[in-house]
Parts: structure tokens; C-alpha cells; sequence
């Protein structure tokens, strides 16, 4: 198994309390497989893409327990220098939401995107340049001989992902961490990037997590979902079967609420109540409080519930 | 579970207006010191600042060997009591910030408002006056009126002035140019009221904050600049004792006598730093917005 | 050339023409130019011959423009006290206060940017209170003073720099300083808050995530972003400058245009004077317009945009 994540914890320690961030997760990606972390904003996806490169907001975040393995590796052992030198950017990496300002505006997009490759001793000189161009032609800039010196500004939205896109694969990590990766395009580029990653993928076999908001976006990408809520890891399953048959209330919900152009209902149903707050959460299911089908039990944390074919979810309704 | 006890605060505290609390008391002290000796003239002071006494010449501070009780800072070249004559040159410090500040503040505020109001030509004649100010150094411009008018009190107050005048009109003109576009504003233009009583009644109230804190921040400048001044020896002449012209004066005794130099800079300094420490406060309560300046 | 610079000069242009009448009146409305020129027991007839043979006698406009044309043509009159023309004088002079001016910035700009990095890397640090103590003291001391006491220190008690003079490295560290010690309070917190905001911003993180090592990202990614306020700002400290050689330039004798124009004023040495003031203001509007220059060469993206 490529990454292994075992009952992770991520704390924030704030002013007002500790925040549980990430509390528990597990999960798992195989070689040139891509997994959708689908979730609300707050729901610690972002959170839990952040642990796996260890890069949590300083003096505040900190991983309390759990493990992460990359290839059978230990990450929450290594130093913060072997993190910085072995595993960001040259083993896992990661893209982020905003394309207009993940670049840097005053270095040129050759420099930006030759970095990595010099300060992780990849390559130099005109071995540098040529993989350069190498690394941007297979993100699909046009002619980038002539573009190495232009600066981020001189390019459209959805190049400038690509140049990102190109930062983060040109050290042939083995994981990419895409955060909302199409969420600040257009939808015709937002294709266009979807498209591009799994060509990446293909290429190279390439362990994606995906963490969005958007369900469709999670459809056409990923192979398996995991659905997050208030930290947690509430439902795990074939990306086609969480479609098809969700098992846990938040997923149906959250399936519910997406507006399809065909349904004969068309109202969009949103979710009544707020989740709770994760400083201090209810000892039991996070859901509860929102759920349509509570019950008694749900007082009490749900177990997970194996469905068959790597489908399992969190409730009691399916334990009983 | 445990009774709670209320515990008092101190009455002081409680007592304290809440606009008051951490006010700079320190910094309002030194002015306060500052202030009485400009006003109470050479009666309070511990000795005469004019008073000769060769005898008595280049005395150290009180703590160094030789010092005197005396002579708490000291006695320069001529005997005089250095401390002394600190304070008396408050006099002149507290003389320049007034005028200097009032004429400033209300050139600038009357040519600040009347392009902010106007507008148009009005504006435009006066945005190239004040880059035109700004083209010429501030010190230059001090020497170039040193030597057309004779050096002395009028001179340094008159090139603050000029120098000043123009941080006060783009100020207010922008503020101005904000609040003119206000309803109650537009409405008594509607209704008809005069322009004079607009610019006095519905505008000058509101920037009033502005100009007290303008003019608070001005202090510690108008301050280094007189010092800088008399110390070219542009500025007060002798018998006048300013602190600019007694580090002058110390110039050439800098080899015997380090308390020539270091005492009136520390005056300066500390008066300095307080009335920038009391800008910054009324700045931040009045006006936080002004946080650039 | 872009339409931005055009303005820019142009605009530069009217404040040296406006300079030019600031300084022409002040010195003209002061007094009598003859009485400094003519003994004091001249005829009548020969101060009216005088004032006819120097256009005094025409309209205070005519007089401007026979002074602006003859300035033009690098004519500022003699030096009384030098017996050369004005505009040489201050021309040989110029090299010292540039050199001087140079070595004051480059004296704020290499305090001010390491501080106020590591200011913003560890908020609350010891460089961080280091920054705020001299920004306290540092805004409250008048330059004079501070050439004072670096030669209390450092040539009378300690006796390491010479106290006056020009010559070499040795001559130039004192009167830098004095120079540079006060705008380097504002230049840190330029620097500090810049680099706060960069080092929150989505490139740096990314920079991170991709394993860049903290002191590139520090040094190199987030200064170069960071440094663009502060070249912004650098031909206003340049021009603070030159407008502060007058005092420190006093103080160590420093034979720059300065302390020639000081002591210009004193032996009422006019031609000197005008030559001198107009001078430092041309230097004045040229090192800003300088700035809008330079801002481009940093960031690319005004670059563009012109």
C-alpha cells in the first residue's frame, strides 16, 4: 500500500481550547489510485491533507497520535529536516486551491518551477533546463522554450494551475495532495485540469488525495471516497457505490443537497443545523444532532461497519 | 462547587474614565515638567540659567567625582547649571511647538478644506504647490531663509511653517473630499445653506479629530527640527537658550566635557519620544485609521 | 516612452521650475542684493547705474526668467567668498554628499532589512524587541546629536575613528551613521510588516509544501516579494538624505554640498546658496522619479502594466 493512515490525531491548540481538527482518521491509498476526501468547509479535510505533509499551523497544530506510512514508512517519526528534505516535494506533494495566488509574482514561472528539482539535488545546470521544459510540456504549456522567463501574471488561471500542477510533479513524487484543486476555475478548465491529473496519474502511477467540497468534481476523479465530518471519517467506499447506494445519513444528505438537472425535484435541500463545534465535541456520532434517523444509541461513539467490497460506514442504523 | 468571591479591583482602576485607561502617564509627566517650566519662567528654576560663576566652570554631574549637590547635571564652560538651563530652554521649545503648530495646522487645514471643497482648479493649483514644497528639503529651505532673513525665533517658525503646511492640506483635503460627499452634507447644499457655513459648521467639526492628532504627532518633530536649526546656528541666537544651541555651545568642549553633550539630547529626546508616545495614543483613540501617518 | 513616466517627469519638471521660484523669490524679496554687492558709503548714482547694469531695476518676472534662463544655461553668478563660478563649486562638491548619502542608506538598509526579517520570522524575538527599542529612541534622536555622541564615543573615549574630515573608510562610518540612524525605524517596520504578510501568503505555503528549506523561503522567495515597498520607498530616504547632509556634513566637515551651503549662508554667499538649494531639490525629484524606475526592475507586474 502506497499511504497507510492509521487513526490519525491532529490537535489545534488554541486560546480558546484545544481543537480536534482530525480526530481518528483512517484511510488509504494504493499506487495510481486516487481518493476523494469529500467534506464541508471546517470538516478537517484540508486539515488532514496538511498532516500528511506535516505542515500544521506553527506553535498551534500538532499530530497527537496515529501513524502515517508512505511505503511502508512512518512519517510522524522523521525529523521536521528529513520531512523538509525527503518527503515534501519529493515524495508527496502538493497543489493548492488557489491557482492566481499559489505562484510567486516576482519569480519567473522557469524559477519557480526548477526549484524543487535544485533544492532536492534532481538536477542542474542545462540538465535543470531541459527537464524543465520536459516537466511543462507534460502539463500541456504551449512552447515553454520561449515562456521560462515570464512571470506568473502573463498567464490565464488555468495555465498557472498547470505550471503548479508541473512544481509538484516535477520530482515524480508518489503521492499528490490536490486541495480544491479546480475549485477557483472555470468550469471548462476546471476539465481541462481534472483531465490533466489522471493523464499525470497514468503516466506515472501516481497516489492522488483529492480533498474538495465538490461531489462532482469527486465523481469524475477519484476511484474511492471518503466522506469527513467534524474530523471524522464518517463513510469509505468505491466511488460508484457511494453514488449509488450511501449508507451513512451525512452522505445522503450531502447527495441531496447537490442540484441534478434531470431530477424531476429540483430543490435544493440543504442540511438544517450546524455541525458541532470540535472544541469539545459530543462524545458520540458528530451527526446526531442533524440526523434524521437518530436514535438512542447514537449517544454512544458508532461503530464502523463493514459493508462489503471496501464499502464501510460509521452508524448505528447499519450495525443494528 | 466552590463559592466564587468577587475580588475588588482596585478603586483607582474602577474609577479611571474608560477613555483614560492605559493612558502614557509617563510621557504625559515629562510634558507636563516641560510645560510648567515654559510658563513659570526662571523663578522655579533651581538656579540661574544666565548666571555666571568661572569659578565653578566645566563641574561634572552630581555623580561623577568633583560633582556637586549643587549642580545636579553639572555647570558648562561658564558655570551656568546645565540643568538649569535645560529647563529654561523648554521655554523656547514650548514657545516654537506653539505658534509653529498653529499657524501650520490652520494654513494647512484652510488650504486643506478649500481644495477638498472646491475642488477643480482650486485643487489642482494647490496638489502642484505641494509637490513643489516637497521638491525643496526641508533644511534647505531653513538655510535659504536663514540667509535671506536674520536668523532668530521668527526664522525657525516661519520655515516650520512652510514645511509643515502642506502634510496638513493633503490630509484634510482628503478627508474633505470624503465627507463632502456625505448626505448631510449634499442636503444643506440642497437646502441652500452658504458655503462658509458649511465649511464651519458641517466639515470643520469633523475633522477636528484630525487636526488635534496632526498636531499632537507634529510636536516631536517641530521639537528635533528647532534643535537642528539653532544647532547650524539658523535658529535661536544667544542669550536665547535653546537645546539645539547649547549642543552647539558643547561642540568644541567635546574632548573634557561629555555631559555638555549627552544632557541636552537626552532633554531632547525624551521630550520627543513622549509627545510621539502621546500622539500615538490620542491617534489610536481618536482615530485609528490614521495608523499610516 | 510610457505614458506613466512621461507624467511623472513632466510633473517632476513643474516642481524644479516651482523650486526654482520658491528659492528665486525668497532670496530676491530678502533685502537689496546691492547692499552686499556696494560699499556702504556708494553714491546714489552708482547704485542706480549697478542696479541697472544687473536688471534690478525691471519687473520681478523679467528678473526670474534672465535668472531661470541664465541657470539654465549653468549660470548661478560667482561665489563671492570663492571667486568661482557657483555651479562649479557645488559640482565638486557633489561627489562627497552622494558618497555620504550612499553610505547613509546602504548603513538603514543593512540594519533595517535583517531586523525586521527576523523580526517577522520570530515575532516577539529578541530581534523583534531589539527593532522596537531603536525604533523607540532611534525617531526621537535629531541627527546632530547622534554624530555627537558616535564622536564622543568612538573618537574621543575609545579613539578607534577619526572625529572629522574626509579620507577613507575610516572618515565615512561615523557621518553614515548619523545619516542612516533615522529612518531605519520606518524601513524596519516597512520590512517587518511586508514580510508578515508574504510569509502568510498561498506561494509560500506552497513553497513549503514542496519542501523548500526554511532559509530560501525566508531569504529568498519571501524577501524578494518583500523588498518591493521598500525600493518604493528608497528614493524618499535617499532624499531625506541629502536634505540631512546639511547637518551631519556640519558636523564632521564633511566637504560635501551641505556644509558648502551652510557656510554659504554665513558669509552671505548667495549665488552659493540658490546654486546649492536648487541643486539638492533637482537631486530631490530625480532620485524619486529613480524609484518609479527601479519598481518595475522588482516587480514584474507593474513591469507589465507600463
Amino acid at each position: 500500500m502506497l499511504l497507510q493512515v492509521e487513526q490519525l490525531r491532529t490537535y489545534l491548540h488554541l486560546r480558546r481550547g484545544v481543537l480536534r481538527a482530525v480526530d481518528g482518521v483512517s484511510l488509504h491509498v494504493a499506487e495510481a489510485e486516487t481518493l476523494g476526501l469529500v467534506g464541508e468547509s471546517g470538516s478537517g479535510k484540508t486539515m488532514t491533507g496538511l498532516s500528511l505533509l506535516r505542515l500544521l499551523p506553527r506553535g498551534a497544530g500538532r499530530i497527537e497520535g496515529g501513524s502515517i506510512r508512505l511505503d511502508g514508512q512512518d512519517l510522524t517519526a522523521l525529523t521536521e529536516a528529513d520531512m523538509a528534505r525527503d518527503i515534501r516535494g519529493r515524495r508527496i506533494a502538493m497543489i493548492m486551491q488557489d491557482p492566481m495566488t499559489s505562484l510567486n509574482p516576482v519569480f519567473s514561472i522557469g524559477d519557480q518551477v526548477a526549484a524543487p528539482l535544485r533544492y532536492h539535488d534532481i538536477a542542474s545546470g542545462a540538465v535543470l533546463r531541459s527537464q524543465v521544459i520536459d516537466v511543462l510540456k507534460r502539463v500541456r504549456i504551449p512552447s515553454p522554450e520561449q515562456r521560462l522567463g515570464d512571470y506568473p501574471h502573463q498567464f490565464s488561471g488555468g495555465q498557472r494551475q498547470r505550471i503548479v500542477a508541473a512544481m509538484a510533479i516535477g520530482c515524480t513524487p508518489r503521492l499528490l495532495i490536490a486541495d480544491e484543486p479546480t475549485t477557483a476555475l472555470d468550469v471548462t478548465i476546471q476539465v481541462q485540469i481534472i483531465s490533466l491529473l489522471k493523464r499525470i496519474q497514468q503516466d506515472a502511477g501516481l497516489g492522488i488525495v483529492l480533498i474538495t467540497h465538490d461531489l462532482g468534481v469527486a465523481a469524475s476523479l477519484c476511484h474511492r471516497i471518503a466522506v469527513m465530518y467534524a474530523g471524522q471519517i464518517v463513510e469509505t467506499a468505491p466511488v460508484r457505490a457511494i453514488y449509488k447506494a450511501p449508507a451513512h445519513p451525512y452522505t445522503q444528505a450531502l447527495l441531496a443537497a447537490i442540484p441534478r438537472l434531470h431530477a424531476t425535484e429540483r430543490r435544493l435541500t440543504a442540511i438544517p443545523g450546524q455541525p458541532p463545534s470540535l472544541i469539545d465535541p459530543p462524545e458520540g456520532c458528530r451527526f446526531a444532532a442533524r440526523c434524521p434517523h437518530r436514535m438512542d444509541r447514537c449517544a454512544e461513539p458508532p461503530p464502523v461497519v463493514d459493508l462489503g467490497n471496501g464499502h464501510s460506514a460509521a452508524c448505528w442504523k447499519l450495525a443494528a | 462547587m466552590a463559592l466564587s468571591i468577587p475580588v475588588s479591583e482596585p478603586i483607582a482602576r474602577r474609577r479611571l474614565p474608560a477613555w483614560l485607561r492605559g493612558a502614557p502617564w509617563l510621557a504625559f509627566l515629562v510634558l507636563t515638567i516641560v510645560l510648567v517650566c515654559a510658563v513659570g519662567g526662571e523663578d522655579i528654576l533651581p538656579d540661574d540659567p544666565n548666571g555666571l560663576n568661572l569659578a565653578d566652570a566645566f563641574r561634572p554631574p552630581f555623580w561623577a567625582a568633583k560633582g556637586s549637590a549643587a549642580h545636579l547635571l553639572g555647570t558648562d564652560n561658564m558655570g551656568r547649571d546645565i540643568l538649569s538651563r535645560i529647563l529654561a530652554g523648554s521655554q523656547i521649545s514650548a514657545i516654537v511647538c506653539a505658534y509653529a503648530i498653529l499657524f501650520s495646522g490652520c494654513i494647512g487645514a484652510l488650504a486643506g478644506m478649500a481644495a477638498g471643497y472646491f475642488g477643480g482648479i482650486v485643487d489642482a493649483v494647490l496638489m502642484r504647490l505641494i509637490e513643489i514644497q516637497q521638491s525643496i528639503p526641508s533644511i534647505a529651505l531653513a538655510l535659504i531663509l536663514a540667509a535671506a532673513m536674520e536668523p532668530g525665533l521668527t526664522t525657525v517658525i516661519v520655515v516650520i511653517v512652510l514645511t509643515y503646511w502642506a502634510w496638513y492640506a493633503r490630509i484634510i483635503r482628503g478627508e474633505v473630499m470624503t465627507l463632502k460627499g456625505r448626505d448631510y452634507v449634499n442636503f444643506a447644499r440642497v437646502a441652500g445653506v452658504g458655503t462658509p457655513t458649511i465649511l464651519v459648521r458641517h466639515l470643520l467639526p469633523n475633522i477636528f479629530n484630525t487636526l488635534i492628532i496632526l498636531a499632537t504627532l507634529q510636536v516631536g518633530q517641530v521639537i528635533l527640527f528647532e534643535a537642528s536649526l539653532s544647532f547650524l546656528g539658523l535658529g535661536i541666537q544667544q542669550p536665547d537658550i535653546s537645546w539645539g544651541l547649547m549642543l552647539a555651545d558643547a561642540r568644541q568642549y567635546i574632548t573634557s566635557a561629555w555631559w555638555l553633550i549627552t544632557m541636552p539630547g537626552i532633554a531632547i529626546m525624551l521630550t520627543c519620544r513622549s509627545a510621539n508616545i502621546l500622539g500615538d495614543w490620542l491617534r489610536d483613540r481618536l482615530d485609528p485609521r490614521l495608523r499610516q501617518l | 516612452m510610457p505614458r506613466f513616466l512621461l507624467h511623472r517627469l513632466l510633473q517632476g519638471l513643474v516642481s524644479i521650475v516651482g523650486a526654482s521660484i520658491v528659492i528665486f523669490l525668497i532670496a530676491r524679496l530678502s533685502g537689496d542684493p546691492i547692499l552686499i554687492l556696494l560699499p556702504n558709503d556708494a553714491s546714489p548714482q552708482l547704485i542706480a547705474e549697478t542696479k541697472r547694469n544687473l536688471g534690478l531695476d525691471l519687473p520681478l518676472w523679467h528678473q526670474y526668467l534672465i535668472f531661470a534662463w541664465n541657470a539654465l544655461g549653468g549660470d548661478f553668478g560667482r561665489s563671492y567668498r570663492w571667486q568661482m563660478p557657483a555651479l562649479q563649486l557645488i559640482l565638486d562638491r557633489l561627489p562627497a554628499t552622494i558618497e555620504l548619502a550612499i553610505c547613509g542608506l546602504v548603513f538603514s538598509v543593512a540594519i533595517a532589512v535583517p531586523v525586521g526579517v527576523l523580526s517577522a520570522v520570530r515575532p516577539g524575538g529578541w530581534t523583534d524587541r531589539f527593532g522596537r527599542v531603536f525604533a523607540m529612541l532611534g525617531q526621537a534622536m535629531p541627527a546632530f546629536w547622534v554624530g555627537l555622541l558616535l564622536i564622543l564615543f568612538f573618537a574621543v573615549e575609545l579613539n578607534w575613528l577619526p572625529a572629522f574630515g574626509y579620507g577613507g573608510v575610516s572618515h565615512i562610518i561615523m557621518p553614515a551613521i548619523a545619516l542612516g540612524w533615522y529612518p531605519v525605524a520606518a524601513q524596519t517596520r516597512i520590512v517587518r510588516s511586508a514580510m508578515r504578510d508574504v510569509l502568510d501568503s498561498d506561494h509560500i505555503r506552497l513553497s513549503r509544501a514542496l519542501g523548500t528549506p526554511e532559509h530560501w523561503i525566508v531569504w529568498k522567495y519571501a524577501l524578494r516579494n518583500a523588498a518591493v515597498p521598500l525600493l518604493t520607498m528608497l528614493g524618499v530616504y535617499f532624499a531625506a538624505m541629502l536634505g540631512g547632509a546639511f547637518v551631519v556634513e556640519t558636523i564632521f566637515a564633511w566637504p560635501g554640498v551641505g556644509r558648502t551651503v551652510v557656510e554659504a549662508v554665513f558669509s552671505r554667499d548667495f549665488p552659493v546658496v540658490q546654486a546649492g538649494v536648487l541643486f539638492t531639490s533637482i537631486l530631490f525629484v530625480l532620485s524619486n522619479l529613480l524609484v518609479d524606475l527601479a519598481y518595475g526592475i522588482v516587480d514584474p507586474r507593474i513591469r507589465a502594466d507600463r
